[in-house]
């Protein structure tokens, strides 16, 4: 009976210490080839991961978000304006700045939108990307406009700048592996919390939950997190434009995390490297993507509820051998619902 | 039925209604209703379907804002106050469907609940007897949608306890229940009572618990108490019969 002790790993989640050894691996891809393909998809994954962890994060609490994009937007701009017009360069600084000032825009907006409920958060978050690229064309003072903002000086992390693409691609990598530990974290440590509002919301209420504390505090992550993702795309191309921040984008965040499985922390993970692999081999970016990718979506929701990582643990359990370590620690889930960590 | 003492310290769990009316635009629910739960107090409210039972429960838990009156707990006016601080006041309800988190085990259903009311490991302690009597110790890693109806409503009723609630509201606990599982809910309501001191309404259908469990019962017909006192009395009452015809049949003299 009670609350059972539960081992260091087992609170971590082993879903989560593998995402941040994995990501952590991808220390070794800069210094393992000067291929510049190479390093433009793994850069461009990296980004997507950053970003697809806010819409796991959302979708923890059952909240589909379209608002990713403008937060990477506001982390973007946040940290160009401080570079150009502020003239810091301190990789440090910088990324502090593209978390907190997305957050920050968050807390009372979260505060207003959480109220609403599936459809109307939807469209609510969409529309907050509309806007906000609307701004940023109607401010060419402070944004530049359609021109956006070129020329930011390049990124100093502990006196070494960091210039070349090598440099750029690892310091990515530190700024994903910081995202998954943010996010393994704060999906962890509110683990209850929001799995009860994904679950049942109601209930959780009348047990004394304040649902709209955890729903902001959910956000103000997410938030932050896409600010990372935003630094990320601004420190790769040293340009803030608009167009990196199209509201339509907010799908492809939302398939790579759907693809690759909304249940667990792997899932952005192998969502994003799937789907950015697939689309820069197969020469899809731009407007066919997106078509690929609903489709994706509607096959990962028809069929394969657990999208790509959930599958694979179903059919592990399924047809794993019988005596292998069951890494899932939960029984007799539906199909569909997988999740990764006990 | 045996009225063991309430603890002391208890006072502070008087739930009183005063004049509460709620309304849906045009459609009047109930009017002017007025009721004193005292801690330790066992009250039924029974009347027909569409009487207003359940958005009665909904009003004074917070999850709906009456239209007038006020809902006073332990001396302090908390109309409007919302669902969780209501809740974290000690006034918690019951649901009348299965509500649980469903794909979430026993052990983890009951330490969400705990954790959401600001409890600690020891409200496992108060909780051993109950698990128990309802068979749900051995089945405390069984995912709470996988059990029994009978063992998820009681699983419900167990969510509730172990916020350590003043007032319980009980949305029709038996709703669905078997003659056996039936008796379950006396158990839980006893216990309940002389372990919290908790003043409890209860919301139902089966007049032999009723009966059973409240020495006072109410009856609501079309937003109205049109009978108020013990349940022999009140159930002989030819106005209650009439309102019940064809409602329900277990009304018997």
């Amino acid at each position: 009976m009670r609350a059972r002790r539960r081992s260091i790993i087992a609170a971590v989640g082993v879903a989560e210490i593998v995402s941040v050894a994995l990501l952590t691996l991808a220390f070794v891809i800069p210094f393992a080839t000067d291929d510049p393909f190479t390093h433009s998809v793994a850069n461009q994954t990296l980004i997507a991961i950053t970003a697809a962890f806010s819409v796991y994060i959302m979708l923890r609490m059952d909240l589909l978000t379209f608002a990713v994009p403008a937060f990477m937007a506001i982390g973007g701009y946040a940290v160009a304006l401080a570079g150009l017009r502020g003239g810091v360069t301190d990789a440090v600084v910088l990324t502090a700045l593209s978390f907190v000032v997305p957050a920050l825009v968050a807390a009372p907006l979260g505060f207003l939108v959480l109220r609403l409920r599936g459809v109307y958060f939807v469209l609510v978050t969409f529309v907050l990307t509309e806007i906000l690229v609307l701004v940023i064309f109607e401010t060419p003072q402070l944004t530049g406009g359609s021109n956006g903002l070129v020329g930011m000086p390049p990124v100093v992390l502990f006196g070494l700048s960091i210039a070349d693409n090598r440099q750029v691609l690892a310091f990515a990598v530190g700024i994903t592996v910081l995202a998954a530990v943010i996010t393994a974290a704060v999906t962890r440590y509110f683990r209850q919390h929001f799995a009860s509002i994904e679950e049942n919301e109601v209930l959780a209420q009348s047990l004394g939950l304040v649902v709209w504390r955890y729903k902001v505090i959910g956000f103000v992550v997410a938030a932050g997190l896409s600010g990372m993702a935003g630094f990320l795309l601004v420190n790769m191309l040293l340009t803030a434009h608009p167009t990196s921040f199209s509201p339509i984008s907010s799908v492809n965040y939302i398939a790579y995390t759907i693809v690759g499985g909304p249940s667990s922390i792997l899932g952005p993970i192998v969502g994003s490297t799937l789907l950015v692999w697939a689309a820069n081999v197969f020469s899809i970016q731009g407007e066919y993507s997106q078509g690929l990718f609903g489709l994706l979506i509607m096959i990962a929701v028809t069929v394969a509820k657990g999208g790509i990582v959930g599958t694979a643990i179903l059919l592990w359990r399924r047809y794993g051998p019988a005596w292998s370590w069951n890494p899932v620690g939960r029984r007799g889930m539906p199909a569909g619902s997988a999740r990764v960590g006990p | 039925m045996t009225q063991a003492a309430i603890p002391a310290g208890a006072q502070a769990g008087e739930l009183r209604v005063e004049n509460v009316t709620k309304r849906f635009g045009g459609l009047k629910v109930f009017e002017n209703l007025s009721f004193t739960l005292a801690p330790g107090d066992i009250l039924g409210v029974i009347g027909p379907n569409g009487a207003g039972k359940t958005t009665l429960i909904n009003v004074i838990c917070g999850k709906l804002a009456p239209t007038s009156g006020r809902i006073v707990l332990g001396g302090r006016d908390v109309t409007g106050k919302p669902v969780h601080t209501l809740s974290r006041m000690g006034l918690v309800r019951s649901f009348q469907q299965t509500n649980t988190f469903r794909p979430a085990s026993v052990r983890e259903n009951i330490s969400r609940a705990i954790r959401f009311s600001g409890g600690s490991d020891e409200s496992w302690d108060r909780i051993e007897e109950l698990l128990r009597r309802f068979e749900l110790s051995l089945r405390l890693d069984d995912q709470s949608d996988k059990l029994p109806y009978g063992l998820q409503k009681m699983l419900g009723l167990l969510l509730a306890y172990v916020t350590s609630p003043r007032v319980l509201l009980l949305d029709e606990p038996a709703a669905g229940l078997e003659g056996r599982e039936r008796t379950r809910v006396d158990d839980f309501v006893q216990h309940a009572r002389s372990t919290l001191g908790c003043g409890v309404l209860i919301v139902e259908h089966d007049m032999d618990l009723i009966r059973r469990l409240c020495p006072c019962i109410m009856v609501l017909d079309a937003g109205r108490i049109i009978a108020e006192g013990a349940p022999a009395d009140v159930l002989s009452r030819k106005d209650v019969i009439d309102a019940y015809v064809g409602a329900t049949d277990e009304v018997a003299p």
